[in-house]
């Protein structure tokens, strides 16, 4: 085919991109930016197949690298840099033949536009020179911009913001009155508005700094770390259930409260990161590093009936992979799952090269669909610990009072005789569809079915034997000769996981149904022993989950004390000794030191039974060998990856192990591009709702471009040359003057900043879904502010749950709190997956099933028809509205009142006018009519409304509703 | 205009709508704004560009055959060999082992991979030959209402799917991924397609009672959810117990003419804010507060059967009286089509028989087969069939060998991807036609001579359909490239269909 670029459309091209505003004039185009103006061209338009998926480079071509652009085709060169003439790749974008054109109708991308073109060709003349792509690169310390306007900058932030500014040729807003600021100020940090004594101890200080000096005190308070974490707590999709099919209560709420308490005491961020991806990893790690491994635990999980195990360590190990691709990298390496990444430099051999770091945890891909599938650790609170380590302490003293010596005789004395048995035994396993049929089919080794499949069994009466069915929903049977030397009636204990029934000589003596684990019941039953032999068979059913049993041949305290002086006499070293001490405090004479073991041991019982579990991540001592997944499909291995980063974004270095604690000491390593950037971007996005990067889940070549880099990479160096500290992050972002500019929007920057992405005015966006909630309940007096715990459950329509749910599902039933922990900040709601709260979900919280970093912001009539008439939001204006009634304050007063309460200021006089003219109508309605005032107030659990009132009350309501309705109540501003 | 002066313009409106017009004290704003509607604050709203209600530019892409569609979801897994594909030849099989040359590797769940022996269970249920204007179609005897009106069913009888569990195969189906996180197939056409009654949700849920009381597989949310799509496509699921919307009702003691009372100070002091920051999301705001006080009233409307003529029950069955039922959801369905209600889901559950299908299977039919055939007539009765797409069937089918004991009169199904039924109805699709066939088990889809077709997602695979090509064939009808209506996250263009998909034409008039 002839050249047909005419000189013609190459003018044509240049005018064109002259015409494009770009701040500077000149005769030769002005100079092209690779990662600017050309990438996210080729990326649109281009890389689909001619892109870093080398297994698609159509025609042998590819333009994500200048080798691939420039190398010789068959038909000549793409791209001949400086000479765009030769350059086929003009031509073919530029034809006006669709049968050449690039990129092809059914690619799906629509031609390259005029514009483009021109900007392609500069790119070309210019020397067709590429760059990394801007994320990959680690971010360096910006030389701080000039600017015209230096007084305007407190901090170098506003520098940046400046610079960008005066570029656009817009001018800063000015500062936002106090009240705006000190409301803005708290709802960002801590996600709630200061309370009464908080703005007016910040309004009566003249000081210079009393901004500065309000922001840190917002800091101080726990509600800070309950706001971040909730940024947090989406990213990583915590939630109270495992997510699918049965969608069962799962045991993870500790980690939570961690990530409140890392924040709250500003744990630095490297660590916090570094903790969470193998805290399970460090040398001798606390029980806070462990807790935080539940961050690997965090995927969806399932044991729905038929599932096949190895289908679903697939999809738990891409749900982690992916996830923290997200959260920590920015990526959307999930496209490599199963190919090349089309648009970003990672292999389908990278992304599994990561898959290989998360896919070795010892826990089980199927969850047993219980709330602890293991691994799991216990997690208490600090107050917990220091009360145990008290218990512990005395004693310690207790002990010190006992004379071992003497303890052994006492103990030696008393070791009664126990029945001897020998000759266990096990038989073979029985399957059943349900745990019911595995409960009362009889299989073989059940008395009446004999089986000649016996097999040895290494069985010890007295002690926990784990594993002995190994299987869900099945059964198996153990049997022993038991030799009495006379006939014997004795109480013998059984303890099974989970169902267990009991044959004495052929005969049933015990049968219990239930689903517990070995430790956590003991069944007594009594047993008549005939003198010689007697044949003992225990069948023990396992539901799902670990399994076991525990025979037990004489009394609780018999057994005790044989064991304690048979292992001392095997073994008499210091931990015997004090086995020896203990025994004999807890079953020997009544003194006022054993009363006293006794009482700490009691309290010791209670106390360990009200710490919470939580599951955390463990790995396996030999990894799973890791395959490439063809097409991402479990069943089909391909050649075998050894774990490692995307070699796009650097490696490991020698010094690090290569696990995840390697791979977490990458991720916080100086050399790491992202990390820090991702993290500053989202803080950013906290405070000013668009992040520098707009898509903050994405800083790949399909992400948009940092709308301002230097401020991006400043904040980002600046946070890891600061100890990462995220809280003075935060402070710098909310003192700065960009942050303080009032947030009205000119016509101007209504056309030159639509959605202030220069921060040419303070912000403005509707506020979260928790915090409207957490806002009307702060209005009304009724926050609690307890923090951390299971989750409640708050006021919800009735059948959410029963309507979508498996019955057997253990969240099947919604049984909402009735106490005073239905008043507690929404971040603490229980959150069911697959019925997540509705007045979250209609407020655009994520779901909690996938990672998210950027919410949706909408605006819908099911938002308004829930703030006016969701039980939680008309119950807040309830008693709010007796708050006012009961005041002994004018009319004019408790208007002033209403409007601090939910919107922090006072009421401009027309907005009094109209809200009294209001107030007149609700009374002259309710006073005709004291019915529809009982009506009306009958809401919400609190305190109901003393008779005489009523219509005052039920009028004051719907003024306070009204307010909580309002744009500027829903929004921070 | 020059976009400054256009701005500056609004403001001045805004002026007019915020301080000033106190001059004319709140009632009269109350009016101005009521009047045409939304006034004023629509005004305001569309002063900023196109309306979001009207879905995305360019959609749909080509003249469409159907507006809506009413997607009837048998949850769970119905059986195929025992409602739609008669397979009379297996009765000569019963308990025989299922010959490997059949099941051809085919991994089986959990459930059943431990039997030792795949014995073969005909179905114990009669078929019929009913006319179908064609060839004809054999029809289970537990279809006897829905029989009489297979000639307007294009019935596909291989229908495909990989995931062999319930939540992945549901979630699969509804969403085009297996794993949770993409919007649903409604979220996709209510952002495409927008609304057609901005009185009404575009998207509505309704779950059904089952009268086995076996309700077993879950449905959740994520099944109508909106996945990363903004979550204002979200599916608005229609409740028979309480609101059928939630939260719709105002409290007892507040009557209409106070709520509009307050809605009007809302929306005055609304306007005080629009005129003090300017921002158009403040407009936005009062726009979506009219709308809710207009959904208080439409919602009711729809529900309200008690204008429903005795001619309606006798066709839908008395059930239709009973809010909740399969029933009253059909019914309501065909009244929210007559409404404009883009898409419309209804659930039915207890379909997951992997025992007793000798017992349940006639009260599973029960629940749906009276319903489905009214709503086929209802809709051809009025000539909204004609482009209202109906679609009937579950996320997967049922195995030929039985799970557990097996005898004549009883047996159990274990899921079976390879296979199953699918039928639609209306909306452009060829009515009368029997897609595709499946093998002498009812296991494998074959072609013309029998031979057995290894269909891909891929490439189209005539004679088979997978559940991509069924969501590319639906959108198709309603005049969308399935590869065109995509939406960019995470640096990616992501759509119904996947990578895959293709417009089934044979199905199609």
């Amino acid at each position: 085919m002839k050249l047909t670029i005419p000189v013609f459309v190459l003018s044509t091209c240049l005018l064109a991109y002259a015409a494009v505003p770009s701040g500077r004039r000149s005769h030769s185009a002005p100079p092209v930016d690779f990662g600017r103006d050309i990438k996210p061209i080729l990326s649109q338009k281009c890389f689909k197949c001619h892109g870093p998926d080398a297994s698609k480079a159509a025609a042998g071509l590819r333009l994500d690298l200048f080798d691939g652009a420039t190398k010789k085709l068959r038909d000549g060169f793409a791209i001949v840099p400086g000479k765009p003439i030769q350059s086929k790749l003009l031509e073919r974008v530029s034809s006006t033949n669709e049968d050449m054109r690039m990129p092809p109708p059914d690619s799906g991308a629509t031609p390259l536009t005029k514009e483009q073109i021109a900007t392609m060709e500069a790119w070309i003349t210019q020397g067709a020179k590429y760059a990394k792509h801007w994320s990959f690169v680690p971010p360096a310390m910006p030389k701080s911009p000039g600017v015209k306007d230096s007084k305007w900058c407190r901090n170098p932030i506003d520098g940046f913001v400046l610079a960008k500014l005066e570029e656009a040729g817009l001018k800063p807003e000015t500062q936002a009155d106090r009240h705006t600021l000190a409301l803005r100020a708290a709802e960002v940090l801590t996600g709630l508005p200061p309370t009464k004594a908080e703005l007016d101890s910040y309004l009566q200080d003249k000081s210079s700094d009393a901004y500065e000096r309000y922001v840190d005190r917002q800091m101080r308070k726990t509600a800070y770390g309950e706001q971040q974490a909730r940024y947090w707590l989406d990213a990583v999709r915590y939630g109270d259930t495992h997510g699918l099919q049965l969608d069962n209560e799962r045991a993870v709420y500790p980690y939570r409260d961690w990530v409140i308490e890392a924040f709250n005491k500003d744990l630095p961020f490297d660590k916090f990161l570094l903790w969470q991806l193998a805290g399970d990893l460090l040398p001798s790690p606390t029980t806070e590093q462990m807790v935080a491994t539940g961050y690997v635990r965090m995927n969806l999980t399932s044991n729905e009936g038929g599932a096949i195990a190895e289908e679903f360590l697939a999809r738990n190990t891409f749900d982690r992979v992916e996830t923290t691709g997200t959260v920590l990298l920015g990526l959307t390496i999930g496209c490599a799952r199963c190919h090349d990444h089309k648009f970003d430099p990672i292999k389908q051999k990278d992304y599994y090269g990561l898959y290989a770091y998360f896919n070795s945890t010892q826990d089980q891909p199927l969850d047993g669909n219980i709330a602890l599938p293991p691994p799991f650790i216990r997690a208490p609170s600090s107050e917990q610990t220091q009360r145990l380590s008290q218990l512990e302490a005395d004693l310690g003293a207790v002990r010190k009072g006992i004379n071992d010596k003497n303890a052994l005789v006492w103990l030696t004395a008393n070791r009664a005789g126990s029945l001897e048995s020998k000759d266990w035994q096990i038989s073979p396993v029985m399957m059943a569809k349900s745990f019911d049929e595995a409960f009362d089919k009889p299989g073989p080794g059940e008395p009446g079915h004999d089986t000649t499949d016996w097999k040895p069994l290494k069985f010890q009466v007295g002690k926990d034997h784990a594993s002995l069915v190994g299987k869900d929903n099945a059964a198996v049977y153990v049997k022993g000769t038991v030799v009495a030397s006379k006939r014997t009636k004795l109480i013998i204990g059984v303890s099974s996981d989970d169902a267990v029934k009991v044959w004495l000589n052929g005969k049933l003596i015990h049968a219990n149904k239930v689903s517990r684990g070995v430790d956590q019941a003991i069944d007594k039953v009594v047993g008549t022993f005939n003198p010689g032999p007697n044949e003992l068979i225990a069948k023990v059913i396992n539901g799902s989950g670990p399994d076991g049993l525990n025979i037990r041949l004489t009394d609780e305290r018999t057994q005790r004390i044989i064991d304690t002086v048979d292992t001392f006499n095997k073994q008499p070293s210091p931990i015997n000794h004090v086995a020896v001490v203990d025994t004999y405090l807890e079953v020997g004479p009544d003194t006022p030191l054993s009363k006293r073991y006794r009482a700490i041991k009691a309290e010791q019982k209670v106390l360990m039974g009200q710490i919470p579990m939580s599951l955390i991540a463990k790995e396996m001592t030999t990894p799973r060998p890791t395959f490439i997944l063809k097409r991402g499909q479990y069943d089909q291995p391909g050649d075998p990856v050894q774990r490692h980063v995307p070699s796009a974004l650097g490696e490991l270095t020698p010094k690090m192990p290569n696990d995840r604690l390697g791979l977490a000491k990458w991720m916080i390593s100086p050399s790491n591009p992202l990390v820090a950037r991702v993290f500053v971007n989202r803080v950013w996005q906290q405070s000013f709702g668009t992040g520098i990067v707009k898509t903050s889940e994405d800083f790949g070549s399909q992400g948009e471009l940092p709308v301002n880099q230097p401020l991006l990479d400043y904040l980002a160096v600046q946070f890891a040359k600061k100890g990462w500290s995220v809280k003075q992050l935060n402070r710098q972002i909310v003192t700065s003057a960009a942050f303080r500019q009032a947030s009205r929007v000119t016509p101007l920057k209504l056309v030159k900043d639509p959605e202030n992405r220069l921060i040419s005015r303070g912000p403005r966006f509707r506020l979260d879904a928790e915090e409207i909630r957490d806002k009307a309940l702060f209005a009304s007096g009724l926050l609690s502010d307890k923090i951390g715990g299971h989750g409640f459950k708050p006021y919800q329509p009735d059948g959410l749950w029963e309507g979508s749910s498996d019955p057997a599902s253990s969240t099947h039933f919604y049984v909402r709190d009735r106490d005073n922990s239905i008043y507690r900040r929404s971040m603490y709601m229980f959150w069911k997956r697959t019925s997540p709260p509705p007045v979250m979900v209609t407020f655009d919280s994520p779901t909690r099933d996938t990672c998210i970093v950027r919410r949706s912001v909408t605006n819908t009539p099911l938002q308004a028809l829930t703030t006016l008439n969701e039980t939680a939001f008309l119950e807040a204006s309830r008693v709010m509205a007796q708050h006012l009634t009961v005041d002994k304050l004018s009319d004019e007063a408790k208007m002033t009142s209403a409007f601090r309460r939910t919107l922090a200021r006072e009421p401009e006089p027309w907005e009094r006018k109209v809200m009294m003219s209001a107030l007149a109508r609700y009374r002259r309605k309710y006073l005709g009519s004291p019915k529809a005032a009982h009506g009306v107030l009958r809401v919400g659990d609190a305190t109901p409304v003393a008779e005489p009132l009523a219509p005052e009350t039920a009028s004051w309501m719907l003024v306070c509703s009204s307010l909580m309705n309002t744009d500027e109540f829903l929004s921070l501003h | 205009m020059d976009p400054i002066r256009e701005a500056e313009l609004m403001m001045t409106r805004r002026q007019l709508f915020g301080r000033t017009s106190l001059g004319l004290g709140t009632a009269a704003l109350g009016r101005l704004l009521s009047i045409g509607g939304l006034g004023g604050a629509a005004g305001l709203a569309s002063a900023f560009g196109p309306e979001k209600h009207g879905g995305l530019p360019g959609f749909p892409n080509f003249a469409p055959k159907a507006k809506r569609v009413i997607y009837l979801f048998m949850s769970g897994g119905p059986s195929h060999l025992d409602l739609w594909d008669y397979k009379p030849k297996l009765n000569d099989l019963f308990n025989t082992d299922l010959p490997d040359a059949v099941r051809r590797g085919q991994r089986v769940t959990t459930m059943t991979s431990g039997q030792t022996r795949f014995p073969i269970a005909p179905s114990k249920y009669k078929f019929n030959h009913a006319d179908n204007n064609g060839d004809g179609i054999w029809v289970s005897e537990l279809l006897p209402h829905t029989s009489q009106v297979v000639k307007e069913l294009c019935v596909i009888k291989t229908m495909w799917t990989e995931a062999i569990n319930h939540d992945p195969a549901t979630t699969y189906l509804q969403t085009g991924s297996q794993l949770p996180g993409r919007p649903s197939m409604g979220a996709w056409l209510s952002y495409g397609l927008g609304s057609m009654n901005e009185n009404l949700p575009t998207y509505v849920v309704l779950h059904s009672k089952v009268t086995s009381g076996k309700p077993n597989q879950p449905v959740y949310p994520r099944l109508w959810g909106t996945g990363f799509l903004p979550s204002e496509y979200q599916g608005v699921a229609l409740r028979s117990q309480g609101d059928p919307v939630l939260y719709l009702k105002d409290p007892e003691g507040l009557d209409r003419g106070t709520r509009r009372e307050m809605l009007d100070d809302i929306a005055v002091l609304n306007h005080g804010q629009l005129s003090q920051f300017g921002d158009p999301e403040i407009a936005a705001r009062i726009k979506q507060y009219e709308l809710a006080y207009r959904l208080q009233a439409s919602v009711p409307d729809l529900m309200d059967l008690s204008k429903e003529p005795q001619a309606t029950f006798d066709l839908y069955g008395k059930e239709a009286h009973e809010p909740g039922t399969f029933a009253a959801n059909c019914l309501l369905a065909r009244r929210m089509v007559e409404r404009g209600v883009r898409f419309i889901q209804i659930f039915h559950r207890g379909w997951d028989l992997h025992s007793d299908l000798g017992v349940d299977m006639p009260t599973q039919a029960k629940d749906v087969d009276q319903a489905c055939a009214a709503l086929i007539k209802d809709l051809k009765r009025t000539g909204l069939l004609e482009d209202t797409l109906v679609v009937w069937g579950g996320e997967f089918g049922r195995t030929v060998y039985s799970q557990g004991p097996l005898s004549h009169e009883n047996y159990g199904r274990d899921h079976h991807p390879r296979a199953f039924t699918v039928w639609m109805a209306g909306g452009g699709v060829k009515p009368g036609m029997v897609y595709g066939q499946t093998d002498d088990f009812g296991y494998n889809i074959v072609d013309k001579d029998g031979a057995i077709i290894d269909p891909s997602v891929e490439r189209q695979t005539p004679g088979a359909v997978h559940i991509h090509d069924l969501q590319a064939t639906i959108l198709n009808q309603l005049g969308i490239d399935h590869t065109k209506l995509t939406y960019h996250y995470q640096g990616r263009d992501f759509r119904l269909t996947d990578v895959n998909g293709h417009v089934i034409h044979d199905l199609l008039t």
